[in-house]
């Protein structure tokens, strides 16, 4: 049977806020028009997308290396992230004595730390992925430690009286557990990488060969060629907002049998 | 405890039970759980259980009986060895908990929720205890086969947990829990959340699986009739303190149909229960007043 487009929930999910953007647009360029408002001080998405044109080279560098810093960051996240949730469920006492310095690093403001840790790491992509992992890597500690605590007490017992080891409890029981606290970890980190990778950079304020987007913001304002800085601008916040839908199709992908938040329920 | 001896001298046996008591071949088996003077105080003060003594023997199906909070699960949990006493002794097949998963020892709990794993599938979910004990190949697969036909759920190997409904997903949980072919199977209140005639139907499934595997039974509810219906022994509890007050005998033969249900021995047994249960919870209420 064919459904009428608006009733068709996916196209709307797209199509509403494509309409809203687009409209947006417009209404932007027409502004600029009608104001006869400069490029440098407000340029007009025309303007903006001639930009992304002419300046597509450096730009796609710049996109480039800001990417790898921020993959390079999350990954690091991920996997040092879990590695403290495991260990603090091991022991109350490492949870205890270690846990604050994990939120000591959360709430410093990276920007702080960032010319230092430039100075201490003498290569410019590891300093940047460094700071980029100070801030990723909090939710990933603290949504993984909560999963691999908020086991369900009833199987915990019974995994107790059918005598399973510690090993056993962490594979079958905990981490299972744990999954849908990981990924919603994730889907914080992934973005908070990205900003980290951003940000670091604007305190590096390095150029060259390893200039990722957030320099080349820099080096436009400089120049005051406006349109390149929102071209380079819009590439964060779409490679933010990709990322993030990458995280929701993974975990869609792996929690879809089971877990309430990607379940297709079926009234 | 002096309450306890008083109310169980006070209610007098049904009109329509047989007498011959003393000579139920269920009551010569052998302790399977013996909890002696039991206390059970928890960290916040709750005296859940107050001098608890109960033996269950071998082949018997013993149901605990009482209002929310007198501590059945407490009661039951002790005896599964998940829980510490705060006094009291509580022995499995006469000696300490160590002995419990040996050969012809072994222990399987059924919570009131199905309690499966929600990211496994119902094969999974039932082989788990034979996961846990290193126990793989055809014989364990066999094992697992059995114990999804005995519940009928042998379909529905592949489905996860929520895709079935609420009865099946207790059926699975008690295939979780035959699976290793208990010796010793403790519930508690599996069938609260059911329908009645789900809940009926698995009573008389459980009943013939009893019978057939000659397994020793306890099984919590709040329900007079399906303790009666299903027991050999309805020990009744009452609350704060929570304390057994009565141990009655239902020395009806199995199988027990549908007929057992209305017939006047059953409204018998229910009257003595329901009036155990009565006399335990005003003098509860007295004891507070
Ligand atoms: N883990 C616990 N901590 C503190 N109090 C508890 C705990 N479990 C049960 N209780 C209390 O002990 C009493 C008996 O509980 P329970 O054994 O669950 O009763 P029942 O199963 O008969 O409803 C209740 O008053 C309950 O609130
Ligand atoms: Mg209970």
């Amino acid at each position: 049977m064919k459904r009428p487009l608006l009733e068709n929930e996916r196209f709307v999910q797209i199509a509403a806020p494509l309409f809203v953007g687009l409209l947006f647009l417009l209404l932007w360029e027409l502004v600029v028009q009608a104001n006869d408002i400069q490029p440098y001080i407000l340029p007009g998405p025309v303007a903006i997308a001639k930009a992304f044109v002419e300046d597509a080279g450096i730009l796609f560098q710049g996109l480039l290396m800001t990417l790898k810093v921020t993959f390079l960051a999350f990954a690091i996240a991920v996997v040092l992230g879990t590695a403290a949730s495991l260990l603090f469920v091991q022991s109350r006492w490492i949870e205890v004595s270690l846990f604050p310095y994990a939120v000591l690093m959360q709430v410093t403001p990276i920007v702080a730390i960032a010319p230092l840790i430039i100075i201490w790491v003498k290569d410019t992509t590891w300093a940047l992925t460094v700071c980029a992992v100070i801030i990723a890597i909090f939710p990933i500690i603290s949504n993984t430690t909560l999963g691999l605590r908020s086991v369900d007490p009833n199987l915990l017992a019974m995994f107790r009286m059918y005598r399973a080891g510690r090993w056993q409890q962490l594979i079958r029981l905990r981490i299972p557990s744990a999954l849908p606290y990981f990924f919603g970890g994730m889907r914080i980190s992934t973005g908070l990488a990205l900003i980290g990778a951003v940000v670091a950079e604007f305190v590096a304020g390095t150029g060259g060969s390893k200039a990722g987007l957030a320099y080349l913001i820099l080096q436009s304002g400089y120049n005051l060629k406006i349109p390149r800085m929102f071209a380079a601008l819009a590439l964060i916040t779409l490679t933010g907002i990709v990322l993030f839908a990458l995280m929701v199709w993974i975990s869609d992908r792996v929690l879809r049998n089971w877990h309430e938040s990607a379940l297709k329920v079926e009234q | 405890m002096i309450e306890a001896t008083a109310s169980r001298s006070e209610s007098a046996p049904p009109m329509a039970a047989p007498a011959a008591t003393g000579e139920s071949p269920v009551r010569v088996g052998r302790p399977v759980v013996d909890v002696s003077g039991v206390d059970k105080i928890y960290a916040n003060g709750t005296i859940a259980l107050q001098g608890a003594d109960l033996t269950i023997r071998q082949g018997e199906f013993v149901s605990l009986l009482g209002p929310s909070g007198c501590g059945k699960s407490t009661l039951l949990r002790i005896m599964a060895g998940l829980g510490d006493v705060s006094r009291g002794t509580v022995k499995w097949w006469e000696q300490d908990y160590s002995v419990v998963g040996q050969k012809g020892r072994k222990l399987a709990f059924v919570f009131q929720n199905a309690t499966l794993m929600p990211w496994a599938r119902v094969r999974k979910n039932v082989r788990l205890p034979l996961d846990l004990a290193h126990e793989r190949g055809p014989e364990a697969e066999a094992k697992i086969d059995r114990a999804l036909a005995m519940v009928g759920l042998s379909a529905f190997g592949d489905a996860y947990p929520r895709e079935l409904s609420g009865g099946m997903q207790m059926r699975a949980s008690i295939a979780r829990a035959m699976v290793t072919e208990p010796d010793l199977l403790l519930m508690d209140e599996p069938f609260g959340a059911l329908d009645e005639m789900t809940r009926n139907k698995l009573n008389d499934d459980l009943l013939e699986l009893w019978q057939a595997k000659g397994w020793t039974v306890v099984f919590v509810t709040h329900s007079v009739y399906e303790a009666v219906y299903l027991s050999n022994r309805v020990v009744v509890m009452a609350a704060r303190p929570g304390r057994i007050v009565d141990d009655v005998s239902i020395d009806v033969p199995y199988p027990r149909g549908a007929d057992f249900r209305v017939s006047t021995e059953f409204a018998a047994y229910c009257r003595q229960v329901s009036k155990s249960l009565e006399l335990a919870s005003r003098q509860g209420r007295e004891v507070r007043s």
